[in-house]
Order: C-alpha cells, then structure tokens, then sequence
C-alpha cells in the first residue's frame, strides 16, 4: 500500500476530483485542500526516496495490461533517476503551490484543479516504465499547462501558451514516430509488440533506420529540453506564466526532454548515438545553447525572463554532460537536472514573491533590496550561487562531473563550457547587484520581508541546496546504477577499458 | 441485328466519350444553372450509351437493367434538383452561377 | 433462398419502409417523430445484429453481402444517424423546420448507406449512393427561407451529381471489360489485366476520382466547405460523417476487392489526394472566421489522415481505417451538434463560453482535443495506428508530414479553445439545449475520452471487421 505507484501517481488527481466538489466560495478551504493534497503527494514521495534501494535497478514495480493488442502495459516503476526527479517533482511542486497562495484571485478553484492533474500527468512521465504510457504522460502534462498560462498569465499569456502547445506538439508527434520506428523493429526482430523500455532497448537499431529513430526523437526531445534552434517558446511561455506555472515549466517539464534522451534515445539507439557526426551536433548544439542561452541572459531586462533564458544555457550543459557518453558525464547531467529543478525553481518563486509586492518584472524597478529585505536578498544569493554552480552548493557538484565528462571527451567542448560558466557567474551576480545592492528606491522601501509561510516554502529549497552540495555521495550511489545500464548500452568496454 | 454490328464497337465507345467529354465541359465552362444542370444529365447519357453498347457486344443484359436504373435516377435526381433550383430562385431571383455564392471564407 | 434475401436488405428495408411512414406523419411536436425514427434505428440495429450469425451468406445473387466489414460500417452510419437525429431537434423547432420529412430522409439516407456498406455490385451500390446522395441534396436545403442553404444544397446537388456521372463512366467501362456487375467477377476477370492498360486507366480513374468527391477528399472537396456551412448544422454533422463513413466503404469494397490488383493504376492518386487533403484542409483551417467552415475544413484534413491508411496499404492500416472512422464520427458529430446548440457560429462567438456555461465549453474541450489527437483521448489512438501502419510500410516521410499537421491542426483547434478563455463579450451567443442534446453530446466526449483512455475494445472491434 505505502509502495503503491498508481496510488502516489494518481493522488493529486484524485485530489483535484474531490475540489471539484467543494463550493468555489470558499477560497481558503479550496487552497488549504490542494495545498494538503500536495503536500501529502510530496511527503509520501520523500518516504518513498528514504525507503528505496540503490542496490537494485526497477524499484515500486506496478504492471497492470493496458493495451494488450499494441503491447503496451500500465507499467510503473523507479530506479535511482526516475527516483530522484520523481522526489523532486513532488516536492518543487508542492512548494511552488505553496509559494502562490496569494498569487491567484480569480477562478481560484479551476486554477487548483489544473495544477493537480498536472502534478499527476508530470509525475507519471517520470513513473512510466512504459514507452507510450510515458508518451501518454508527456502530451497529457500539456493540456492542465496551456490552461494554466492561458487563464492566470500575464499580458501576452494566449499568445505564449499557443506558442509553448504548437512547438510542443510538433516535435512530441515526431517523437511518436520516431517511438514506432523502434517499436516495430522490436517486433520485427523479436515477432511480438512491446512498448516496455527494457525490451525496446534490446533492439539497437542500426544504420539508417537508427538514424531516422534518432533525428525523429532528438526533433521531439530538443523541442522540450529546449535545444538551441527550438528553444524560442521556452522565454514567452516560462515568463508569461503565472509562478507556479513557471516553476512547473522550468524545474519538472523540461526534464521531461532531457529524461526521454536518457531513457528513449541513448539506450534505444546506442549504435546511433555513438557515431561521430552525432555527438559532434549534439555537442555543438549543447555549447551554443550553454553560451548563446548565457549571452541573451547578460541583456535582458526582464528579472523573469533573465531565469527563463539561463535555463536554455543550463539544460545545454545537461545535454553536454550527456553526450559525453562517459559515467562522469551523464551522472553529472542527471545530478544536475535535479539542480537546475531546486535552483531554478527557487528563482522563479522568489521573482513571484516580488512580483506579489511590487507587481512589476523590470530588473530596473527594483535595487537595494538588501535594505529592506535582508532575508530575501541571502535566500537570493543562494539561489544564485547554486544557478552559477559555486562551491558549496549542488550547481557545483553537478557541473563539475559534466566539465569532467566533457573534458574527457574533447578538451575544446570543456573550454567552451567552461566559458559558460563564466558568463552565467557574470549575468547572475550582474543581475543580483542590480537587485539587491544600490541605492534603495521610495518605493522598495517600504516593502516586507520573507512571511514565515515564505520562510517555509523556501527553507527547504536550501537544505536540498546545501544538502546535495555538501553531501551528494547518496545521490550518486542512486545514479551509479542507471548510469551503469547506459554505458553498458552505449560503450560495452568503457568499463574493461578503464581498469 | 446485322445493321449494327456494321459499326464497329469502339465508335460507339468513342462516340459516349465525346458526349461525356461534351457535358464535362459544359458543367465546367456555362453559368447557368439549368444548363449545368442538363450537362449533368448529357454525362449520364453518354455513360447509358456505352453500358447499352457493351451490353450488346457481350450479349448481355445486364448493362440495359443498369441503364434503366440510371434513367430512373437521373429522373429523381432532376426532380430534387429542379426543386432546389427553384428554391434558389426564390431565394435570389437569379440563376447565374457566379451570383450565387454566399458562401465564401 | 428467398428469406436470405429479404434477410441481407432487412435493415435497408426497415429504414426506408420507416422512412416512408414518416413522410405521411403529422404530430404537433417533433417528439413523436424522434421516437418513431429512434424506433425504426433499433429496429435496423436488431437486424444487423442478427446478421453477425450469416456471416458470409449473401443476397440476391451476390449483389448484397453479409460480412463484419459492412456490418462495422453500418453500425457506424446507425450510431451517427441517431446521434444527429437525437440531437437536432431543439435545433430545427430554433429554425422553425421541424417537420416530419427531416427525420424521415434521415431514415431514407441510412437505407441507402446500408446498401454503399454492404453491396457488392455495381448497381446495388451506384443505387445505395444516389437514394443516400439525393436524400441529402434535400437535408442539406432543408431550411427553405434560408438563402445560404439552399445555395448549400445547389452545390452540393450540382457537383455530387456530377461526381456520380464521373463513377458511373467509370463503372460503364469497368463492366465492359469485365462483362459482369458484380465485385467477384470483376475481380477474376481483371486478374489479368495489366495495370498501365489504358482502358483500366480509363475504368478506374473516373471511379477513384468520382469516389474521392463523395468523401470530400482534396483536390475534389471544394464542395464541402460551402455545403457543410450552408447546411442545418445537425445535417452537417450527419453528412461529414456518415456519408463519408458509406463513401469509404464503397471505396475500399472496391479497392481491396476487384481493383486489389491493379494497385499501381491508383496508389499514385490516392496519395496524392491524402497528401493534397492533409494540407488543404489544415492550411484552410488556420484562416476560417466561422467555427462551422473551420471544422469542414478540419474534416477534410481528417480525410486525408484516413486515406494515408489506404497508401500504407497493409494491414493495420485498413484497420486504422476503420477505427479512424469511427473514431471521427463520434467526435465530429459531437463537436457539430454542439455548435449547432450557439445561434451564432463565427470563432469569436465562443468567446468566455468557459466561464458562463463550463459544463459546455468541458464538453467542446474535449472534443477538440481529440479531434487534434492528443492523448489520452480516442483521436490520438486513431492517428497512433494510421502512423503505425505507415511506419510498418516504411512511409517514413509521408509519417513524419502526417506527424507535422498534427501541429497545425492543433492551432486552429486551440484557436477555439483561447476564444472561451477571453472574458465574455457584452452580447453573447445564446445555447439552445435539449436533453436530447445533452445525452448526444456527452456521450460522443464520454466515449472520445473512454476510448482513449482504454482503446482495447475498438482496437479488437476493428481487426474482427476485417477478418
């Protein structure tokens, strides 16, 4: 029952029925009630962490039949990576809806109901042990999402979300395709249907088809992580969004990409991945993302889209890290999309938090808060430092391993990202001097301080800053595994070579 | 019947082309109704033509039953059609193509 | 002998007989019309049901032909008969056409489709399409003072007839080089026949191109856009789906059967027309001012989506086909019934629908939704197999362009769904609801989402259709 993943997975959902039932004309019970579903989801989660076993791969293991005819199965499970974004998703969207407890007035039930089919849509990519269910998951997570920024977003919120629904759509219906190509060879080489991972990664398909599977799931994948050239949705929606829109966006959805290369693309077409020309496009797609995402980041004027923009540059270092095809590397990218969820994540929140006070997103409005908001100004600094990857926070820890996947596979990729890094240390720190130091302004003089309720939602975004910085070896011994299954997939020998 | 067999078949094939071709040509290029209308009905001929032609050639009848069906058609089809025309009519006072095209994006 | 005849047209039969009464009824309200037409779908519905212990057997020597496969279509026509039948009636009393005559040619089309699904020669069929086609020049011009439909019906009058024309030469010449009317013979007669033969050409381009119209496939679909806006909007819905639900099965009754061999002399224009309906329809959409025009458009785009099931050309992909239909007939008469419930249908009218009736606005949702194929409702299932049938045939480029419209159907679908979110305007289209309405409508969403959410039965339903 404690183990139950269909019962965690479908929790908030459930949540969101019974809402519909509550009488809309009482908002705070409607809040106290989503944000109660929300936070059991996340505790339950977390129990779920601190009991699962780093020794062993597929944990939690639910399989129901789904579609018998097609192969595919209500198939849920987590090892040590779905395990700890699984974690992260619970807890980053609790908070996150926590942290908008005044920020929605109007239609304030239908604005809860959206966010708990979303949390369970989110959750279940990260669950499903299953190829379509996972699809499934993935597209579904759209819809509560262009509600979301459609009906609470700012000015140009219809437009935004139009735009973040089409570009999506477009790439996860190459992603369909791309998914069937692996599917049927599956079948054509093994005579029956399946749509669970493990089978669909005994199939390597070779030469051009494994081309098309890759190109046609890297279109459907770069498009959500974003990649450079697709990434243009990425600053209207996560600006336009209401916070906890943006959170969603940021720390839990464009992991979805980034999990789909590493559990659809790397393990299903490891022949593919390995061939020269590709890792010399991912790369270089990577490093424009990491330092053209940094550069536009440097101009912006907008505090909400100055975070928006760095997550282009940090997900360019997660597909870096990745494409590194070595244990360094990926387990850095995985460790750091769980960064990049808790630091990015706290940034968006903090901009929300300001945005309820001053209800303006111009860098230039604000300045000195340090005066009158001493506790915001440090929980910013942190969130800074852990967004810029300084010792001793979890951004380190994270791009650390990537530099080193990366240095190990070419010096020059390691000396371009590591110009990344540089830049983002310089638009981060620009933009904190602009906000927090300086003169104090009239009208940022008289402003509050950090609620308790504040205080809660942020204090554990920095012990799980602090924490993983510190500390991270357990993170690790839950990546090794996963890590291991891919390398063992994409480069038989590493290991024996290595030694 | 001596005297029809001395055409030879593919005029009669030939023949029905033409008329089909005839009325394609009118359904496409004349504007008013009643006449795109009858262009309509010259197609069906020419096809009743080469069914009964082929039917005699493969001494048969089943191509005359399906010309009789046609016909029987053709007359329902004008019926309806004759009504709808005129509820048009009543509707504009016009029986030109072009004027009648409400109906635009 | 004889009792298997009467047997294999007993639903036609009942139909039409139903069909006929009705003309001759007058009661005060449309109720007793909808109960008797309801009556009569039951009645056919029975019919066909008893039939599935035939299987096989046929009628009048050959012409009609009891299979799962007309089976499946009929019950396709039948559901979406009674759907916009059930529907419509709030909608005609608005207009101040409810007659008995509506309900009745309704019944005498789904007699004639009854004979497009199941006929298996050729003058059956060229007769199951013009009682089918004629019945709906009339629903089609039904409101009488209105100019726009009755301009609606002149055009679709003018060139449905024109197509049937077209078909018929083809048949004419189909019978000359086979000597027989019916689908068997023609088949081993034609086995022979070399594909490039002109006189083949000549027999089956005019047949697929006659066809194509019939199912408003571009580049022949320039009569549905007018034809479905003119129209009454529960006819609409009736004519983009169950017409063309008996269009596809004479088409494919055809193509698989005797034409099966000859697949050379029209894989070229099949593909051409899906490839041509996917981008007319979807690029059309994007512009389109009224909702009624925007989803006429859409259908001929969904169009193009089934017939790629027909250039894969496997399996799965008649199957897909099939399911397709369905699938499209559920959604489509659901969403056209719910705009017929506005009185005003430009994109603009459904401005705030969202906040002052969400029960509805929900209902329209979810059938945009799936009619844009996004999981988990039953249009994605659909368009999942019409993909997998073409991965299977290796059309990988025709996949990946099917896979981009979806994108671009999504726009104009949301295009929609973003009017409802707007804060409602000063003057607001009003809803004419009916409970009739209520329970055709929530069930074409229920099942559009059930079926997405647990497609196994449709999927099973779809491969016994074609064993």
């Amino acid at each position: 029952m404690a183990d139950n993943l269909t019962l965690i997975l479908f929790l908030p959902m459930l949540g969101g029925l019974i809402l519909t039932l509550l009488p809309s004309s009482k908002p705070v019970l409607v809040k106290f009630w989503a944000n109660l579903v929300l936070g059991c989801n996340a505790l339950w989660t977390l129990t779920l962490l601190g009991r699962f076993d780093a020794t062993h791969d597929l944990q939690f293991i639910q399989r129901l039949p789904w579609i018998p005819s097609l192969g595919a199965e209500f198939f849920l499970g987590v090892d040590g990576y779905s395990m700890l974004l699984f974690a992260m998703t619970s807890a980053v969207g609790f908070l996150a809806s926590l942290a908008s407890w005044n920020a929605i007035d109007t239609r304030l039930k239908e604005f809860y109901v959206s966010l708990l089919i979303l949390q369970s849509c989110v959750a279940g990519v990260f669950l499903a042990v299953d190829a379509l269910l996972f699809f499934v998951f993935f597209e579904a997570s759209l819809i509560p999402m262009f509600f979301l920024i459609a009906i609470w977003g700012g000015e140009q919120r219809r437009m935004a979300a139009m735009k973040f629904i089409v570009y999506t759509v477009a790439g996860s219906m190459l992603l369909l395709v791309g998914l069937l190509l692996l599917y049927f060879e599956h079948w054509r080489q093994t005579g029956f249907f399946s749509f669970s991972l493990p089978a669909l990664w005994a199939t390597k398909p070779e030469g051009d088809l494994g081309l098309w599977i890759f190109w046609l799931m890297f279109a459907g994948l770069a498009v959500k992580v974003p990649m450079a050239p697709f990434h243009t949705w990425l600053p209207d929606a996560h600006t336009e969004a209401p916070t906890v829109g943006s959170v969603y966006l940021a720390s839990i959805m464009l992991k979805m990409g980034t999990y789909g290369f590493l559990r659809l693309v790397l393990p299903g077409v490891p022949e593919t991945v390995k061939q020269a020309n590709v890792l010399w496009w991912m790369s270089v797609l990577a490093l424009i993302a990491i330092v053209y995402g940094a550069l536009v980041c440097l101009k912006q004027k907008d505090w909400k889209r100055l975070i928006a923009y760095s997550s282009v540059s940090h997900m360019g270092f997660c597909m870096l890290g990745m494409f590194s095809l070595n244990p360094a590397g990926i387990s850095g990218s995985m460790l750091q999309q769980v960064n990049h969820g808790i630091s990015t994540g706290l940034l968006f929140i903090l901009v929300g938090l300001m945005y309820e006070r001053r209800h303006t997103r111009e860098i230039s409005e604000y300045g000195g808060l340090f005066g009158p908001m001493p506790a915001f100004s440090f929980v910013f600094l942190i969130a800074a430092v852990s967004s810029m990857g300084l010792p001793p926070l979890n951004g380190f820890v994270g791009e650390l391993r990537i530099l080193t996947g990366a240095f190990e596979m070419s010096v020059p990729w390691a000396l371009w990202a590591g110009l990344g890094v540089v830049l983002t240390v310089a638009y981060l720190l620009w933009c904190y001097q602009r906000v927090t130091l300086g003169e104090t302004s009239a009208k940022n003089l008289g402003l509050a301080d950090l609620s308790g309720r504040e205080w809660a939602v942020v204090l554990p975004f920095l012990i799980a800053a602090i924490g993983i910085g510190v500390y991270p070896q357990p993170a690790f011994d839950m990546l090794e595994r996963p890590v291991k299954q891919i390398m063992e997939k994409v480069r038989p020998n590493y290991y024996a070579q290595s030694n | 019947m001596p005297q029809l067999n001395a055409v030879p078949m593919s005029w009669y094939l030939i023949l029905s082309a033409i008329l089909f071709t005839l009325g394609v040509a009118g359904f496409l290029f004349r504007r008013n109704i009643i006449t795109v209308f009858m262009s309509i009905e010259l197609m069906l001929n020419a096809v009743n033509l080469s069914f009964v032609a082929f039917s005699h050639q493969l001494r048969q009848v089943d191509g005359q039953i399906f010309t009789f069906f046609v016909m029987v058609v053709a007359a329902a089809e004008a019926a309806v059609g004759l009504a709808i025309i005129l509820t048009v009519f009543k509707n504009r006072q016009t029986l030109s193509i072009d004027e009648v095209s409400s109906l635009k994006n | 002998m004889q009792f298997n005849n009467l047997f294999s047209i007993l639903p036609a039969a009942v139909l039409a007989l139903f069909g006929c009464v009705l003309l001759l009824l007058r009661f005060d309200s449309s109720r007793p019309y909808l109960i008797f037409l309801a009556f009569a779908e039951l009645l056919a519905a029975i019919g066909l049901w008893r039939q599935t212990d035939f299987l096989g057997f046929t009628g009048f020597r050959g012409a009609i032909l009891i299979d799962p496969f007309g089976i499946a279509f009929n019950a396709i026509c039948l559901v979406a008969g009674l759907i916009c039948a059930v529907g419509a009636y709030r909608y005609m009393e608005r207009e101040d056409e409810d007659h008995p005559e509506f309900y009745g040619l309704i019944l005498l089309a789904q007699s004639g489709m009854y004979l497009m699904n199941s006929g298996t020669e050729l003058i059956t069929v060229f007769i199951g399409l013009e009682i089918t086609a004629v019945s709906f020049y009339s629903l089609t011009g039904f409101l009488r003072s209105n100019p726009r439909s009755s301009e609606a019906a002149l055009k679709y009058l003018l060139l449905g007839a024109f197509s049937s024309g077209l078909l018929l030469y083809g048949f004419s010449i189909l019978y000359g080089l086979s000597g027989s009317t019916h689908y068997l013979n023609i088949a081993s007669m034609l086995a022979t026949r070399n594909s490039r033969d002109p006189l083949i050409l000549m027999a089956i381009l005019p047949i697929v191109l006659g066809l194509l119209f019939k199912i408003a496939a571009a580049p022949l679909h320039m009569w549905a856009p007018d034809a479905y806006e003119g129209a009454p909007t529960p006819v609409t819905a009736y004519l983009a789906t169950a017409s063309k639900a008996a269009g596809f099965a004479l088409l494919l009754r055809l193509i698989l059967g005797p034409l099966h061999d000859l697949r050379p002399a029209w894989e070229g224009l099949i593909t051409f027309a899906a490839i041509a309906s996917l981008t007319v329809g979807n690029l059309a959409a994007i512009t389109q001012s009224s909702t009624k025009r925007l989803l006429a458009y859409s259908s001929i785009g969904h169009v193009g989506y089934i017939l790629l099931g027909l250039v894969a050309g496997n399996k799965t992909g008649i199957e897909a086909m099939l399911l397709y239909l369905l699938v499209y007939t559920l959604m489509t008469t659901g969403a056209f019934l719910l705009l017929s419930a506005l009185d005003r249908e430009g994109v603009t009218d459904f401005r705030g629908l969202l906040y002052r009736h969400p029960g509805v606005a929900l209902l329209m949702i979810l059938l945009l939704l799936s009619l844009a194929g996004l999981p988990p409702t039953a249009g994605f299932v659909a368009k999942y197999m019409i993909f997998l049938s073409l991965v299977q045939a290796r059309q990988y480029w025709v996949a990946v362009i099917a896979a981009l419209y979806v994108a671009v159907s999504l726009y104009y679908y949301f295009r929609i769904i973003r009017e409802m979110l707007h804060n409602p305007d000063d003057s607001p289209a009003t809803l004419t609801i009916s409970t009739g309405w209520r329970a055709a409508v929530g069930l074409t969403a229920i099942l559009s989402l059930g079926l997405g959410l647990n497609p196994e039965p449709v999927l099973a339903w779809a491969r016994s259709a074609l064993r």
